[in-house]
C-alpha cells in the first residue's frame, strides 16, 4: 500500500529572491527516476516539510510543461517559512506532490482570458499563465491586472516585464502605495476594471490573492455579467495532510486539499461557511 | 460455517480458545483497574477478563488511531535525510467491544479509504478481529437505538457474542471469525435461542433513558434554519474544551508535528485534534475563518448531522454511545441528545427563508 504521509526527498537547485519577504524555490527530487515521472498540473500544490520543523502547503509557480524541475513561491509567514527562507541552494526538503485539483485550463479553451491577481497571490497563478502563453492560439483576448501594496511587494518582477512586452498580453499593474520610482497605477486591483475592455459573455476569469480582495473582485465580476461558473479562484484554509484526513481545511462537507484548492464562484456558493 | 450463521458455544470454553490464541495475537479485552474502572487493555488470562461493564469512558478507535501515533523517523541533516517508516504491528483481537464502538469503526473504515487510502489507518485495520458484545444493559446515557449503533448489530464484527449466562450465542460475520469459532466445539442456535436473544435485546431497548430523535435536527441544520440565537446561546455555554470529539468514536481529526529525539534524529507523528479547538483552523497569517466558539458548534454538528455529509456516509455521524453526554464540561447542555432536543424544541425557522442552502 502506497504510505500517503512518506515525503520524497528535493533538492533545492535554485532560490530566487523575489522580495524582502518572498523566495522562489526551484526543486527536483533526489530520486532520478521519480522525477523522471514526476508530473502536475496548474493549480494544484505540495506539502513541504523541512525535518523537525513541520510541513506546509505550496501552489506550484512554475511551468507544468517544463519537466525536470518545478518551482514553489514561499512568503514568510510562521514557523516553516522561515525555516525555509534559511535554506541554500543544495541543501534539501520533503515533498508531497502532487495534492488538489486543478485550474480548468482545457475548458477555458477558446474564451478570453482574464487574470486577476493579489500580492501573494500572483505564483498559483503564473503556473496557469504560462502553460496558456505557450499554447496562446488556443484562447482570445489575454488580460493580466496584478495589484500589490507596494511596488517592493511585487512578486515575479521578471516575468511580469516579460508579459508586458508582448503584444498580445495586455497587462496592467496597480499598488494600494506608490514611492517615487512607481509611475504605473495606484489603488485597489478592482480599480483596473474600468482600465480595460472585458467581455463576461466571452471571457473566464481566474483570481486569487488574500481573502478580502478576492471577495471584492468576485462582486465586480459579477455586475460585469461574469457567470458564476466562469470566475475561477482557489481557497486557502489551515491545512496538515493534504490528502482529506486531518480535518482542518474542511468547508461545509468539502475538504480544500482533495475538492480545492480551485473553486468556481458556483461551486464556493454552495458552500454552507463563507 | 457460514457468514451470517448463528451458534451457541459454552462460554468457558469460548474464553479458553480466546486466550490459547495469544501465541498468534495480542488479546486486548475488558479489564477491572486498581480504580475499580474498566478499560480495554491487554488480555493474558481468563480471570483478568471482566463482565462487570458496560463500556469504557475513552472510545475504542485509539487501537486504530492511537492519540500519538509515529508517521515517520528522520535522520541526517538538510542537505542528507533518511527516512524510516514505522514497523509493522501484531494481529490483534478486540475482545468484548461493544456495537456502538463497532459502528465507529465502520464509519472510520469508510473515511479512511476514498481517493487517499490512509496506509497507517489500514496497517492496524487488517491486523484486527472484532470479537463483539451484544449489550444487555445499557448506561443511562445509551441512546443506540436512536442511532442504528447498537444494542446489537448485523454487520461489521467478525464474531458477534451475547452473553446467555454461562454460555455465548455467536454471530459469525466473517472468514476471520469462522477461522477462530472452528477451532472449539459449537451447535446451532435454536429458534429458542433466538427468541432469548430478543428478550434480551428488547429489554435493553426499553432501558434505555436519552431520546435523541434525530430526524427533525437534521433537518432543519440541513436547511440551515436553526436559529442563529440558538448558537449564539451554544457558543456561550461551551468551554471548547474538545471532550466531546475527543470521546466520539467517529471524529477523525488529528494534527502532525516534528520533534527532535537528538540532534540529527526525529519523529513526525500524528495526533488526535479537535475542531472544537479555536487554533484548528488559525492560519499563519493570522486569519481564523472559525475563530468564534459558536462557528465550531455549528462545524460539529452540521459535520455529525447535514444531509451533505450523511449522503456521502450513509449514516449521520453519531452511534449514541453517550459518551459526549458523559464528558461534556457545559453542564450536559452540548451532547447530542440535548443538542438535537433543543434544535428540535424551539431551536428553528418556521420557513424557509432566502438564504437556506442548496444541496450540493
Amino acid at each position: 500500500m502506497e504510505n500517503i504521509y512518506l515525503p520524497q526527498v528535493a533538492v533545492i537547485q535554485d532560490i530566487i529572491d523575489e522580495t524582502y519577504d518572498a523566495k522562489t524555490f526551484t526543486l527536483s527530487f533526489e530520486d532520478k527516476a521519480y522525477n523522471e515521472k514526476f508530473s502536475y498540473k496548474s493549480g494544484q500544490f505540495v506539502e513541504a516539510s523541512l525535518f523537525g520543523v513541520g510541513e506546509a502547503p505550496f501552489g506550484f509557480s512554475s511551468n507544468p510543461n517544463h519537466k525536470g524541475t518545478f518551482d514553489i513561491t514561499v512568503r514568510v509567514v510562521g514557523r516553516v517559512t522561515e525555516a525555509m527562507h534559511r535554506l541554500k541552494v543544495g541543501d534539501t526538503m520533503g515533498i508531497r506532490a502532487p495534492l488538489g485539483n486543478s485550474f480548468p485550463l482545457e475548458e477555458s479553451k477558446g474564451f478570453d482570458i482574464l487574470i486577476v491577481a493579489g500580492g501573494i497571490g500572483l505564483p498559483p497563478l503564473k503556473s496557469l499563465i504560462e502553460p496558456m502563453l505557450d499554447a496562446r492560439d488556443d484562447y482570445g483576448e489575454f488580460t493580466i491586472l496584478y495589484g500589490a501594496r507596494t511596488p517592493k511587494d511585487r512578486i515575479h518582477t521578471k516575468e511580469l516585464e516579460a508579459w508586458s512586452q508582448r503584444k498580445d498580453v495586455t497587462i496592467m499593474q496597480t499598488v494600494d502605495q506608490a514611492d517615487d520610482n512607481w509611475d504605473e497605477h495606484v489603488g485597489v486591483v478592482t480599480t483596473l476594471f474600468e482600465n480595460v475592455k472585458i467581455d463576461s459573455k466571452t471571457t473566464v476569469a481566474f483570481t486569487c490573492g488574500p481573502p478580502i480582495m478576492i471577495r471584492f473582485v468576485i462582486q465586480d465580476l459579477l455586475t460585469m455579467g461574469f457567470p458564476e461558473d466562469r470566475i475561477i479562484s482557489t481557497l486557502e484554509r489551515y491545512m496538515k495532510c493534504g490528502v482529506g484526513k486531518c480535518g482542518h481545511c474542511a468547508i461545509g462537507h468539502k475538504y480544500v486539499c482533495v475538492d480545492g484548492p480551485v473553486f468556481s464562484y458556483k461551486q464556493m456558493k454552495r458552500l454552507p461557511e463563507k | 460455517m457460514k457468514v451470517g450463521e448463528k451458534y451457541i458455544v459454552d462460554k468457558k470454553q469460548f474464553l479458553d480458545l480466546l486466550i490459547s490464541l495469544k501465541s498468534d495475537y495480542d488479546i486486548i479485552g475488558p479489564k477491572k483497574m486498581a480504580d475499580g474502572e474498566v478499560t480495554f487493555d491487554e488480555i493474558s488470562s481468563t480471570d483478568e477478563i471482566t463482565f462487570d461493564y458496560v463500556n469504557e469512558y475513552e472510545p475504542l478507535k485509539r487501537f486504530l488511531t492511537p492519540t500519538r501515533e509515529e508517521l515517520f523517523q528522520f535522520s541526517g541533516q538538510t542537505n542528507n535525510f533518511n527516512l524510516t517508516p514505522p514497523k509493522d504491528i501484531n494481529p490483534f483481537i478486540l475482545f468484548g467491544v461493544r456495537s456502538c464502538d463497532v459502528q465507529g469503526f465502520a464509519h472510520q473504515d469508510g473515511f479512511f479509504s476514498g481517493a487517499y487510502v490512509d496506509n497507517y489507518y489500514w496497517a492496524r485495520r487488517n491486523k484486527m478481529v472484532v470479537i463483539s458484545m451484544a449489550c444487555n444493559v445499557p448506561l443511562d446515557t445509551c441512546f443506540c437505538i436512536c442511532c442504528n449503533g447498537g444494542p446489537w448489530l448485523d454487520s461489521g464484527f467478525d464474531l458477534q457474542l451475547t452473553d446467555f449466562g454461562d454460555r455465548f450465542l455467536v454471530d459469525v460475520g466473517t472468514q476471520k471469525g469462522i477461522d477462530i469459532l472452528s477451532k472449539i466445539t459449537t451447535n446451532k442456535a435454536t429458534a429458542k435461542d433466538e427468541d432469548l436473544r430478543q428478550q434480551l435485546m428488547q429489554a435493553c431497548d426499553e432501558k434505555m433513558v436519552p431520546v435523541a430523535y434525530l430526524a427533525k435536527a437534521i433537518i432543519q441544520i440541513s436547511n440551515n434554519r436553526v436559529k442563529e440565537e440558538l448558537w449564539e446561546q451554544f457558543g456561550a455555554e461551551c468551554f471548547s474544551c474538545g471532550g466531546c470529539t475527543h470521546v466520539c468514536p467517529l471524529c477523525t481529526c488529528y494534527d502532525v508535528q516534528d520533534t527532535m529525539t537528538d540532534e540529527k534524529n526525529g519523529v513526525r507523528f500524528r495526533f488526535w485534534d479537535s475542531c472544537q479547538y479555536c487554533g484548528f483552523t488559525h492560519e499563519a497569517s493570522g486569519h481564523n475563518p472559525r475563530g468564534k466558539t459558536k462557528e465550531r458548534v455549528k462545524r460539529r454538528f452540521y459535520h455529525k448531522l447535514s444531509y451533505a455529509y450523511i449522503n456521502q456516509d450513509g449514516h449521520p455521524g453519531c452511534v449514541g454511545c453517550g459518551r459526549c453526554i458523559t464528558v461534556c464540561e457545559a453542564f450536559g447542555l452540548l451532547d447530542m441528545a440535548a443538542v438535537v432536543k433543543r434544535i428540535r424544541r424551539d431551536g428553528y425557522m418556521e420557513k424557509q427563508t432566502d438564504n437556506a442552502q442548496a444541496q450540493s
